[in-house]
């Protein structure tokens, strides 16, 4: 009950600290704000203001309320993630546990560190070329499925989801993958290892009662980086595969000098990261208090 | 036995990183050199022509020796680097280490505000520092940019060694908080410096390499990799080597910075 207590406290400070930097590039987008520390304080004021009012601003690129143009844009981020972390689960977890330990971690290493050196832009360039000149896919091609749309996919919609979500599943296996052999590695060479194995059990057996929670809390307590990945994936994957998400459209409007947008993308981010690491961090915590109690 | 394989293996890994990163070092001191024109030298031979023994990467849209522009990206991407390295060394690892040492209200403050960045991608906080001032800061913004996770780590392993039963025995026989700190800034360092800052490296060159790609870094005619690539787009599915070059010399260079740091888990981007 503490440690809840505790960890909400933090993902509340969090979640300010989210806010405030929302509202100071929020800010940026009054005119006059960027001119003087007393001009931009003023201006911060008047948008917190507005902030409590439920007025997150107005989109400088279409003049469109920031809220609406995020809700518009959001489907196609969460869509792009939720599939890269099915990927993400599918291949990374099976990858971490097999080559997570024993000899074979020690293999796995070089290859693994190879293969996550490419950056995801060039990861998902590479996705498209293959795809291109393999299956004759055009990149890019055509509007980007609504959910409905992906319930009952034609050949077009899924043409467009599989490649943009291939690339975030990549990034996101390979974080964690990354988490999976960070929390092995401190696993690997315990003491109490050699105890049960002259207690009798088999490796398997260890790893199977023992090791595998201690892994498992481990990669919970690390859901934070992992979803920072995969957003970091999704900004890239949406700008390669042009996809209009919620990622696609902070650049542009960084770009542009949108700040009301950009303030209010980042805060999404953020909090979602926040949300998460917490979420994370409570369920690693009890799963390694119930080993301990077991 | 098996430690002690592992630690060899590491030592050979290492070895062949920080060659790698020299081999990476020679190219960009030769650029000039090396290079068969100067940056963004136009026409230098026919529009896409494929590697050849006249043009060993090949030639882009505009005609420009893809082998000379990538020699001179590479010189960019790693200066760019290697700066960016140096500020996330010094504002994450080495400030977040003397940061747990402050007062409460600094300590509690300086932990919380980093805590808050690191929870945003390092490639969305350099994108937002590059738009607030200019492409030119690109390099900078990186280092910014990936200094808060640096922070927080450091910091959660500063505050455990300040725990720990050693820091408690130091403290009771009357040895200074700064006698600590010097002392534990060293032990944080000692021997582990290179391979933390060739981490570093690799970290930024992602970000800076991904923010360029995204039309955020370097500008023309001074390109680096990640510029080179996105120019490439336009061409690479009918002439591969326009963006396949540039991309491999960017995965050797984030590859030897991960080999030198000893096959640590590295930080993503």
């Amino acid at each position: 009950m503490r440690v809840a207590l505790e960890e909400s406290g933090k993902l509340a400070l969090g979640l300010l600290g989210a806010l405030v930097l929302a509202l100071a590039l929020s800010a940026l987008s009054v005119p006059g704000a960027a001119h003087s520390p007393r001009a931009f304080a003023l201006a911060a004021l008047a948008r917190l203001l507005a902030f409590l009012r439920l007025d997150f601003g107005t989109s400088r690129i279409t003049d469109l309320p920031a809220v609406d143009m995020l809700a518009s844009h959001v489907p196609v981020t969460a869509t792009l993630i939720a599939l890269g972390a099915l990927v993400s689960v599918a291949l990374g977890a099976p990858l971490g546990l097999l080559f997570g330990s024993g000899g074979l971690r020690r293999v796995a290493a070089p290859i693994v560190q190879i293969v996550s050196a490419a950056p995801v832009f060039v990861a998902g360039l590479a996705v498209a070329y293959a795809a291109n000149r393999f299956l004759g896919w055009p990149p890019g091609a055509g509007p980007f499925p609504g959910p409905g749309e992906l319930l009952h996919p034609d050949a077009q919609a899924l043409r467009r989801v599989v490649l943009p979500a291939l690339t975030v599943g990549f990034a996101g296996t390979a974080a964690i993958h990354v988490a999976l052999r960070r929390a092995a590695a401190g696993e690997q060479d315990q003491p109490y290892r050699e105890s049960l194995r002259r207690l009798g059990l088999s490796a398997l057996e260890i790893d199977r009662v023992y090791v595998a929670p201690v892994i498992l809390a481990g990669l919970f307590s690390s859901l934070g980086e992992v979803v920072v990945a995969f957003i970091a994936s999704a900004v890239v994957s949406e700008w390669v595969f042009r996809c209009p998400g919620a990622a696609d459209l902070f650049v542009k409007s960084v770009a542009l000098g949108d700040w009301n947008m950009a303030g209010l993308i980042l805060f999404l981010f953020c909090a979602l990261s926040l949300v998460i690491a917490f979420i994370g961090r409570l369920l690693g915590g009890a799963i390694l208090r119930a080993e301990s109690q077991a | 036995m098996i430690l002690r394989q592992i630690s060899r293996l590491r030592g050979a890994f290492m070895i062949a990183g920080w060659s790698g990163l020299g081999l990476v070092g020679l190219i960009v001191a030769l650029g000039d050199f090396l290079a068969r024109f100067p940056a963004g030298h136009l026409h230098a031979g026919p529009a896409l022509a494929p590697p050849s023994a006249l043009y060993p990467f090949g030639t882009d849209l505009l005609g420009r020796d893809v082998w000379s522009e990538t020699v001179h990206a590479l010189g960019v991407t790693a200066a760019n680097g290697a700066a960016a390295a140096v500020l996330t060394l010094v504002l994450g690892g080495a400030l977040g280490f003397v940061a747990m040492r402050l007062g409460a209200a600094p300590r509690l403050f300086l932990r919380w505000l980093m805590g808050v960045l690191a929870a945003a991608p390092a490639l969305l906080l350099a994108i937002v520092l590059i738009g607030l001032s200019a492409r030119g800061y690109a390099g900078v913004a990186a280092g910014l940019a990936a200094a808060p996770l640096a922070f927080v780590r450091a910091f959660d392993r500063a505050r455990s060694q300040s725990r720990s039963r050693r820091s408690e025995y130091a403290r009771a026989t009357g040895i200074s908080a700064a006698t600590l700190i010097r002392r534990d800034l060293v032990y944080e360092f000692r021997g582990v410096f290179l391979s933390t800052a060739a981490r570093a490296l690799a970290a930024v060159a992602i970000v800076y390499s991904t923010v360029s790609f995204l039309g955020f870094g370097a500008e023309p005619p001074r390109r680096d990799l990640g510029l080179m690539i996105a120019a490439a787009e336009a061409s690479y599915l009918g002439a591969w080597w326009t963006a396949a070059f540039p991309a491999l010399f960017l995965i050797a260079l984030i590859l030897f910075a991960r080999l030198a740091a000893g096959l640590d888990e590295g930080e993503r981007a």
